[in-house]
């Protein structure tokens, strides 16, 4: 163990902690007392405020998607399979991972740099000297908020991407919107949306668990807080990356 | 503690908005499945389903009526596909409809086609066994394809090797150059057309003798009728061979002289070996001929004597008086 590198060292120390850390989450989270009302308020930071953001990316990934592939799919005469083609991309990987990493990055630094003030002003230890879990009001909520604001968000992000698809097959083509729902659709199954749907909580527990660790014990002043804000960015993306690559291989596993 | 400034009504929106976008999902995903329709069951036995899954499309006309539920293997010859249709087709499909496995466009997924057939079968009920017709394999058309292919490419070979010999041939650029070859065929049918016309007067005219003939009248029918011109024709036959007999005979007689004469050319005896080889005979011959020669000569000047002779001079004046 000891003749191990630093780097290494530091890194499965690092997972350690976070597994602790998730694991008092679970402990915490599911015992009373619960803070609803800041869980809302979490919910609606989180969660209302990023769909702008989220949407935006979203409408324009779908709109650039399909202008992208339209010289590839009209190369092989299948341009007809556009609307199928972007409907499975969307629904299938870019809009969760999509929405994840623009989630990732507004969310998860904004919890780290948030937690991060709240540790080195000393917040965190004068709310447990007044009697209140600070774990349970930070943590728990931000995490549970950021866990099921980020499926919604996927949602509605896919929906946005679709109507950017759709005008981006308008730009060349016209196909009402109507045969163009209809396409994508007929295209999917549920082996293409519940998978995809269900990664999202995991993507969304990760960006929140990892935003709260890293503010959490964010030490060395103002500086520490910079740091747990971005490297709470750069790992929660990393896990969001590695969660997707399990979650695929388990999808394709039913698949098959 | 921060305060509470959230609007909980754009939550909820926002979070109803993201749970309705995601039943509605599933639900359309589900209706084109049919798993929320009102359906019944179909069934049909293949040999081969060609790759079909379950969940796969069934059409009707090309009408998109549900989907493959189930393909279970009954023995090693036969399959049988379970298919939900939708009940508003019920009133459609007929029980002699025939179902076939095809695919969606030239590459897309297998789905089944059901046929309707003529004839006024009865209504599906539900649970029916469907006719069902093998799909034309694609290798076997790839098959008969290829072998089209290969004939299309000798044929095409040989028609190059044709060509190529049309155009090099000489005698056939002459043919095809030669301005007077179009005069010379027009002449040649309008001869073709004279001597058809003629062609025709004379079967014409043949046909009339014919049947002048048959008539009884006309030279033909002489000819064929008269019982004395046969007879006559008859005894000139029997003359032309009794001239033959003789003829025959004279020529015995020549072919036995040539071979006396051969016969004594070749022992050495006999006439005319004497006058063909004995060369005293010759010899003879020869002085013989030069006294008549010298005796005629001799001859010759008693008469010139003779002519002055004054005894005869006056005959031969009268002579040659007479004959100027």
């Amino acid at each position: 163990m000891m003749n191990l590198p630093v780097g290494i060292q530091s890194f499965l120390k690092e997972t350690g902690e976070i597994s602790r850390f998730s694991w008092r989450f679970f402990k915490e989270g599911f015992s009373p007392r619960f803070e609803l009302s800041e869980f809302i308020r979490q919910c609606f930071v989180l969660g209302y405020k990023s769909l702008p953001l989220v949407g935006l990316t979203a409408f324009i990934i779908g709109l650039v998607l399909t202008m992208q592939l339209r010289p590839t799919m009209e190369y092989y005469g299948v341009e007809v399979q556009i609307p199928a083609m972007v409907g499975v991309a969307i629904f299938r990987e870019i809009g969760p991972i999509l929405t994840a990493l623009i989630f990732a990055g507004k969310i998860g630094s904004s919890i780290g740099a948030e937690l991060g003030s709240m540790k080195v002003t000393e917040q965190i230890d004068a709310m447990e000297v007044s009697g209140t879990n600070p774990f349970k009001y930070l943590v728990v909520t931000r995490t549970l908020a950021t866990t099921l604001m980020l499926p919604i968000l996927t949602i509605i992000a896919d929906a946005i991407a679709l109507i950017g698809a759709y005008l981006g097959e308008n730009i060349y083509d016209t196909l009402p919107f109507n045969l163009f729902f209809r396409k994508v659709f007929l295209n999917l199954a549920y082996i293409d949306l519940i998978p995809a749907f269900i990664k999202t909580f995991f993507f969304g527990f990760a960006v929140g668990i990892i935003g709260c660790f890293k503010g959490y014990f964010t030490d060395k002043g103002t500086e520490g807080v910079g740091k747990a804000a971005n490297s709470s960015v750069v790992v929660s993306s990393v896990m969001i990356f590695l969660i997707d690559l399990v979650a695929v291989q388990i999808a394709d596993l039913f698949q098959r | 503690m921060k305060a509470r400034n959230i609007d909980v009504f754009k939550l909820g929106a926002f979070v109803l908005a993201g749970i309705v976008l995601l039943i509605f999902a599933l639900y359309t995903l589900g209706k084109n499945k049919n798993i929320f329709g009102t359906r019944f069951e179909l069934k049909a036995h293949f040999k081969d389903v060609n790759g079909l899954l379950v969940g796969n499309k069934v059409r009707f006309s090309g009408i998109e009526v549900g989907n493959v539920r189930k393909i279970q293997i009954l023995n090693d010859t036969m399959i049988e596909v379970a298919m939900n249709i939708d009940k508003e087709y019920k009133n459609y499909i007929r029980v002699n409809s025939i179902t076939q496995i095809g695919t969606d466009g030239l590459i897309g997924n297998r789905l089944i086609d059901i046929v309707p057939q003529k004839g006024n079968a009865v209504f599906v009920q539900g649970g029916e066994l469907l006719p069902s017709i093998e799909e034309i394999n694609n290798q076997e058309i790839l098959r008969t394809l290829y072998h089209t292919n290969e004939n299309i490419a000798l044929i095409s070979e040989e028609l190059l090797t044709t060509v190529r010999m049309i155009n090099s041939s000489t005698q056939l650029s002459r043919l095809l150059n030669d301005s007077t070859l179009v005069d010379n065929l027009s002449h040649s049918l309008y001869k073709l057309s004279e001597t058809t016309e003629n062609a025709s007067l004379f079967a014409k005219n043949a046909v009339q003798t014919l049947k002048l003939a048959s008539e009884g009248s006309g030279t033909l029918a002489t000819l064929l009728t008269d019982t004395s011109m046969a007879n006559e024709l008859r005894r000139a036959v029997s003359d032309i061979h009794a001239l033959e007999n003789n003829a025959n005979q004279l020529l015995n007689n020549l072919t036995s002289t040539v071979e006396t004469i051969s016969s004594e050319l070749h022992s050495g005896n006999g006439v005319a070996n004497t006058i063909l080889f004995d060369s005293t005979l010759s010899i003879k011959l020869k002085s013989t001929i030069e006294n008549v020669e010298r005796g005629t000569a001799a001859f010759e000047e008693n008469m010139e004597a003779l002519k002055s002779n004054f005894l005869f001079r006056r005959y031969f004046k009268n002579k040659e008086k007479e004959k100027n």
